[in-house]
């Protein structure tokens, strides 16, 4: 019995709806979603908003269909990026579990993966976790398969979302196309596939997802994958963006009142987590 | 022994609003998964569609359907199923999406599962009680499941389904 994600489903200010949404969820069997803000950054300074807190949503989680625990909701960010300076990683992306970029333009779509360690003011280190895959029109650029394996190589997943597919006929054929050449170049690897939701109509359960990647021309492995396993790995490739190489996890440890009253502050204990 | 092998898709349809459930008739499920076959896989889906594929047990009060299609090419019909949006009912069109529960390849499997499968939603109905007398006829409900009287009754769904076979 593996653990099944969902890592999309659009944010509205809508609380009634997304209560819905996450309670379909949790019937369907999906133990974690995320909840997507997706920012178009126009200016030089993007506004990033700040996600709401988790515990607004709900009092007291919906327990999933199959298990006794409840659903785990995480926070993700997504940037619509056509140029490499609206890709800042600042502070406020620390507030998200997860950050994904869909990127429009061939020249940001290579310099996310060749160049990962140069630190160029138009190559930055994109700390990104996953890559999102036009689903809603004509793939705009031309993949290559230098970059897509870069990609795969660093632990980045590409994404693609099915809500598109299911609402209307002509999205369901750029899906299929667009997800077919991914699959060419990439063979199956690293890719999840989430749903898009905006509305608790559109959601769909795992299995049924996971026969969905058999239409994509994912093996039977794969697709299984591409909804269980990979996911997670995402979550944990999302977890070692706020540590040292994935190994070293630092904590502020509060400060008891006795220690207050010496005149030297007490020093600050990193605790070490051998992963 | 030559045979012809069935897999038996155990769904439920979900629905936004639960007083569309009583709407529910097998025509109406055959006519919307024959159409969405059609728009997905095209001719050749209608074409597997024609062959072996039947609307076997229907449960209006929960929304399980079990549907049955032939081994060779069980997985296009289930992927044409996903992208169901709505049922077309006498003119009425309720939006609802199929969510498959199980694929068994008997009718005797998927009723096992059936029935596991609800004892577990009555455990979760038990849980979303708000009155006394509420849980106490859910409770009632659980101890009620007794096995005997399902055992009974697979084993008549098998020998009918066991003719159908030859």
């Amino acid at each position: 019995m593996s653990v099944f994600m969902d890592l999309n489903i659009i944010s509205s200010n809508d609380k009634n709806r997304l209560q819905s949404i996450i309670e379909t969820a949790a019937h369907l069997g999906y133990s974690t979603v995320a909840i997507n803000y997706v920012i178009e950054p126009q200016q030089k300074k993007p506004e990033i908003p700040k996600p709401q807190s988790v515990s607004d949503i709900f009092d007291k989680f919906p327990i999933v269909q199959g298990k006794s625990s409840p659903i785990k909701v995480l926070n993700r960010l997504t940037i619509v990026a056509s140029d490499a300076s609206h890709f800042r990683p600042t502070n406020e992306y620390k507030n998200f579990d997860l950050v994904a970029v869909y990127p429009k333009t061939e020249k940001l779509f290579h310099c996310l993966y060749v160049f990962p360690h140069l630190s160029q003011a138009a190559c930055m280190t994109f700390d990104v976790d996953i890559i999102c895959i036009a689903v809603t029109e004509k793939q705009p650029f031309h993949f290559k398969r230098a970059p897509v394996n870069g990609a795969i190589d660093r632990g980045v997943f590409f994404e693609i979302c099915y809500a598109a597919a299911i609402r209307d006929n002509i999205m369901r054929r750029y899906t299929i196309s667009n997800a077919f050449v991914l699959m060419e170049l990439c063979k199956g690897k690293n890719i999840i596939v989430s749903s898009g939701a905006e509305r608790p109509l559109e959601l769909r359960g795992p299995y049924d997802i996971a026969n969905l990647g058999l239409v994509f021309s994912l093996s039977d492995g794969d697709a299984k994958a591409a909804v269980s396993t990979n996911c997670r790995s995402v979550l944990l490739h999302g977890e070692t963006r706020a540590t040292a190489f994935g190994v070293v996890h630092t904590m502020k440890k509060p400060q008891t009142p006795e220690k207050q009253e010496e005149e030297t502050p007490a020093p600050k204990k990193a605790k070490i987590e051998l992963v | 022994m030559v045979r012809f092998k069935s897999r038996y898709l155990l769904c439920e349809v979900c629905f936004s609003e639960r007083s569309s459930l009583p709407l529910l008739e097998d025509k109406a499920i055959y006519n919307t998964v024959r159409a969405a076959v059609n728009r997905a896989h095209g001719d050749y889906g209608s074409a597997h569609f024609n062959i072996g594929v039947m609307v076997k047990y229907l449960n209006a009060h929960t929304g399980v359907v079990l549907i049955r299609c032939r081994k060779g090419h069980y997985q296009l019909i289930w992927s044409a199923l996903t992208f169901i949006t709505c049922l077309e009912n006498r003119g009425q069109r309720v939006p609802c999406f199929f969510n498959c529960l199980h694929v068994g390849g008997t009718i005797r499997t998927c009723q096992k599962f059936l029935v596991k499968y609800n004892r577990q939603q009555l455990d979760r109905m038990l849980l979303d009680c708000k009155t006394d007398a509420e849980k106490q006829e859910v409770r009632r409900s659980i101890l009620s499941c007794s096995l005997s009287a399902v055992r009974e009754e697979e084993a008549y769904e098998d020998w009918s389904d066991d003719n159908e076979e030859i």
